[in-house]
């Protein structure tokens, strides 16, 4: 291996020293222009043969400086095709003495064989030259492609680049069609004003695409093309000529995108300064506010943490006397404030809504239209239950409308025979007499009044007579009116009978309090009261007052009948009653008379003075409050 | 310049490698009636265009080895002496038209025998070559490469060309038969210089038979297509 790697180096040396004596003009053809250095006297040579479709070729003679040979004829051209070892040398089969070119044609024309050219003149002398041999598909040049023209493609966004499609046809003297010739093309551009070529990459398409010219500059383009696989190239087609001007709707279009923009910032800036001058709206729509409890007349701000003490005595009745008739509106900027009612009378319930009434009234078998509880909704639209806790009934009481009252009553539908009730009572207003006014009063009173009751009666005496006193704390019914206490017996029947339901359900809640139960009497102390009312039912009895309320015999039952076993509505015995004052609400058993009565307190049998104002939560004095107990009730002698 | 075109070669190499390896499938199948051929069978238009690309690859690999051969053994005085190689080429005894218009004269099963001649009778001197080219000692890989891929895809062309004319001539298949010395006799030249030439005067006639190959597969293609056009 290194003996034949020396060995070539050694050869190619030789070689290459022999380069000088080797080369002669005559090889010009071959080697091509750039050889052409010796200043030796030019011999007549070859200049060139082309083929251009492979099948025909032409080749060129020059006589160099022998000047005398230049005239037609003078040289005479000849040719071999070395295609067999006895070929001889042939002339030129067709002359064009003009060019000084000999044309070979098809029939003349052989590929993959050799061809050598050599000149003789008229007196046979031979310039021949070696290296003037060759293949004719070696010296195919093509002709340049024809028809070549360009399109647009597209544009830049920018406008200042765009790419272009160029197609041409081939060279119709390259018989492509065929097959004879396989053919690639090669492009080259520059701009205007310039001196180097862009060339594109080769390929055998006879279309091709331009990327990236700049909009505004002219363009020239030409073609040429080659056989693959060869090296030589065809001569290059006309330049023609792209330009694609700037294109206008560029310009339009930023102004547009300006106009645009602005356009939407504005409409942003509007739509923010709605949402700020609308705020509270918005807030309003888009986070309604969360409901807090909200009672009318109360501030809202007792309603946070750690006023606990003052709200309690607000609703309880203090400070000012309950809450103010007045609704202080602590919430008069939100009229959709739905207040919750409190009953103020009864501080245990304070924020019940209590349809039925309280379960002293029903204990005391009074009915009372409920509608004054009943301010469901519209903070002004229904008065405001009038609070009788501070005042005597003799006091002319807030009566309300006889058209409020059948408003409210109506505004009860589950209730008619509490608003019958209610209506009786104030039809029955005006019917008694003036002696019964009082009556009347209470009457009417009776349910206002008993509104303000509590919800438990305290049991504080209970009379011989079977009658049961009540603590204060509560109106006493102010039956002792002997005119209509038969009727109001029945209004009273009336009445258990249609509150009749409704208290069964209290009957659990009172039994465990003190009843008076006499089966004899069975009846109710409206019947004791009835009977019992002799005296003009004075106003109640201030102070402590007790009552006591006797179970009666069977006189006078009228619709109470069925309701023998059921005796729980213990109402205060108005005759013995003549003080209405106000009883403890708890009481203890003294003892136990003869009759089955319980004593709750030594009855004091005294003369209610009129009018007294009450207090309301006047504890009996030395008064054990307490219940009575089982072992207890064992203590009372029967 | 030579890298483009070894990048072509390559390029030409991935294309065209699924479609050599359908070429060099066996396709002599035989077409009983009651046998399932386990054969792909090719319509006889795609076989020669396969057939077809087959020589332009062919021919375009050889002229590239031809090139860097040239370029790298053969001085510029010498280079011109492979255009008087003609009638020393190997093939030059074979009957084979040169002329466009003695192609374009003769018949296609005299086209397709040409080719199988040519063809037949390249394979052989190609295994020298090649291994004449490893005894260099500075021959670069890339030549060795493509002098030994052309003398595989040639084997792979005679098949098809087999295939082919039994297709389109229906005859029989033709035996292949490389044993016969045929025409390349070649010895051992201890010469340097020799060897050299001599190499190169087979790659220039490879070449020069290559192309010859792709023309008459070409115009036998046009025939096919359009026969009245094709003169």
């Amino acid at each position: 291996m290194a003996v034949l790697s020396s060995s070539s180096n050694l050869l190619l040396l030789l070689l290459m020293s022999s380069l000088d004596w080797l080369s002669t003009p005559g090889s010009a053809f071959f080697m091509g222009r750039h050889h052409m250095t010796s200043p030796a006297p030019l011999e007549p040579h070859i200049t060139e043969c082309i083929s251009r479709d492979q099948a025909t070729f032409r080749c060129w003679w020059s006589p160099g400086n022998f000047h005398n040979l230049s005239s037609p004829g003078a040289l005479r051209l000849f040719y071999i095709r070395k295609d067999s070892p006895t070929s001889e040398w042939k002339e030129c089969p067709e002359y064009v003495h003009s060019n000084r070119e000999c044309f070979f044609d098809d029939l003349h024309t052989s590929i993959w064989v050799t061809y050598c050219m050599q000149l003789r003149s008229q007196n046979n002398i031979t310039y021949y030259n070696e290296e003037d041999c060759f293949y004719v598909e070696n010296i195919v040049r093509p002709d340049p492609p024809v028809s070549l023209n360009w399109t647009l493609l597209n544009i830049s966004r920018s406008g200042l680049n765009y790419d272009v499609m160029v197609n041409w046809e081939p060279p119709p003297s390259a018989d492509v069609r065929l097959g004879w010739m396989r053919i690639e093309y090669e492009i080259q551009y520059r701009a205007r004003n310039t001196t180097k070529w862009e060339a594109l990459e080769m390929q055998p398409q006879t279309q091709q695409t331009i990327f990236g010219l700049h909009t505004g500059k002219e363009y020239e383009v030409h073609i040429r093309c080659r056989m693959q696989a060869f090296t030589k190239f065809g001569k290059f087609s006309d330049s023609i000529f792209i330009q694609v001007t700037d294109v206008p709707s560029k310009e339009s279009t930023f102004p547009l995108t300006l106009v645009l923009v602005f356009g939407i910032v504005g409409i942003l800036i509007l739509v923010m300064l709605i949402v700020v001058s609308q705020r509270p709206r918005l807030m309003m729509i888009l986070l309604p506010p969360v409901p807090a409890p909200k009672i009318k007349g109360i501030d809202p701000e007792m309603l946070k943490k750690g006023k606990l003490d003052e709200l309690n005595f607000i609703l309880s009745g203090g400070g000012m006397g309950g809450l103010p008739t007045y609704a202080t509106d602590f919430y008069q900027d939100e009229p959709w404030v739905e207040f919750i009612e409190v009953d103020v009378e009864d501080p245990d319930t304070g924020e019940k809504e209590d349809n039925q009434g309280s379960d002293t009234q029903r204990l005391l078998d009074l009915s009372q239209p409920v509608s004054h509880h009943m301010n469901i909704g519209f903070s002004n639209a229904v008065s405001f239950p009038d609070d009788d806790s501070g005042r005597a009934s003799c006091y002319d009481p807030d009566l309300p409308d006889q058209d409020a009252l059948t408003l409210m009553a109506s505004l009860l539908p589950g209730q008619p025979e509490d608003g019958e009730a209610s209506l009786d009572i104030v039809k029955r207003a005006p019917a008694p007499e003036r002696g019964e006014r009082p009556l009347v009063n209470t009457q009417t009173g009776g349910p206002q009044t008993w509104v303000n009751t509590d919800f438990y009666a305290q049991v504080s005496n209970v009379m011989p007579t079977g009658g049961v006193v009540l603590s204060p704390g509560q109106q006493l019914r102010i039956q002792e009116g002997t005119s209509g206490a038969e009727d109001e017996t029945q209004k009273k029947g009336k009445e258990h009978k249609g509150s009749e339901d409704s208290e069964e359900d209290k009957e659990k809640e009172l039994q465990f309090q003190l009843l008076v139960v006499d089966p004899e009497g069975g009846s109710y102390a409206a019947e004791s009261n009835g009977r019992q009312v002799g005296a003009p039912p004075s106003s109640p009895i201030p102070g402590e007052g007790y009552q006591t309320i006797h179970p009666q015999p069977a006189e006078t039952k009228p619709a109470a009948a069925a309701e023998d076993n059921q005796s729980p509505y213990i109402l205060p015995d108005s005759p013995q009653s003549q003080f209405f004052g106000r009883v403890a609400d708890y009481t203890v058993v003294q003892e136990v008379d003869n009759q089955h009565s319980l004593l709750l307190n030594p009855p004091p049998r005294q003369s209610p003075p009129p009018c007294l104002p009450q207090h309301p939560l006047k504890a009996l004095p030395a008064m054990p409050v307490g219940y009575i107990t089982p072992d207890l009730l064992g203590n009372l002698s029967p | 310049m030579h890298s483009v075109s070894v990048m072509q070669w390559g390029v030409w190499a991935v294309l065209l490698w699924p479609k050599l390896l359908t070429v060099s499938i066996p396709l002599d199948c035989r077409e009983e009636p009651g046998s399932l051929s386990r054969c792909p069978s090719i319509s006889q238009e795609k076989l020669l265009d396969r057939v077809i690309q087959h020589a332009e690859l062919i021919y375009r690999v050889s002229e590239e080895s031809c090139s860097l051969y040239e370029e790298m053994f053969i001085p510029l005085p010498l280079q011109f002496q492979r255009n008087q190689a003609g009638y020393t080429c190997i093939t030059k005894t074979l009957p084979i038209p040169s002329s466009r218009n003695e192609i374009q004269q003769i018949s296609d099963k005299w086209l397709l025998h040409s080719v199988l001649i040519l063809v037949q009778s390249w394979i052989e001197p190609l295994v020298y070559l090649q291994t004449s080219l490893d005894r260099y000692d500075a021959a670069p890989d890339m030549l060795l490469n493509k002098t030994k891929w052309v003398s595989e895809k040639l084997i792979s062309l005679e098949q098809g060309v087999v295939v082919l004319i039994k297709k389109m001539l229906d005859e029989g298949l033709l035996t292949i038969n490389h044993s016969e010395q045929g025409l390349f006799q070649y010895d051992v030249q201890p010469e340097v210089l020799e060897s050299v030439m001599r190499d190169y005067t087979l790659l220039s006639c490879f070449k020069k038979d290559a192309h010859k190959m792709e023309a008459f597969l070409k115009l036998l293609k046009c025939r096919q297509t359009d026969k009245y056009n094709c003169s």
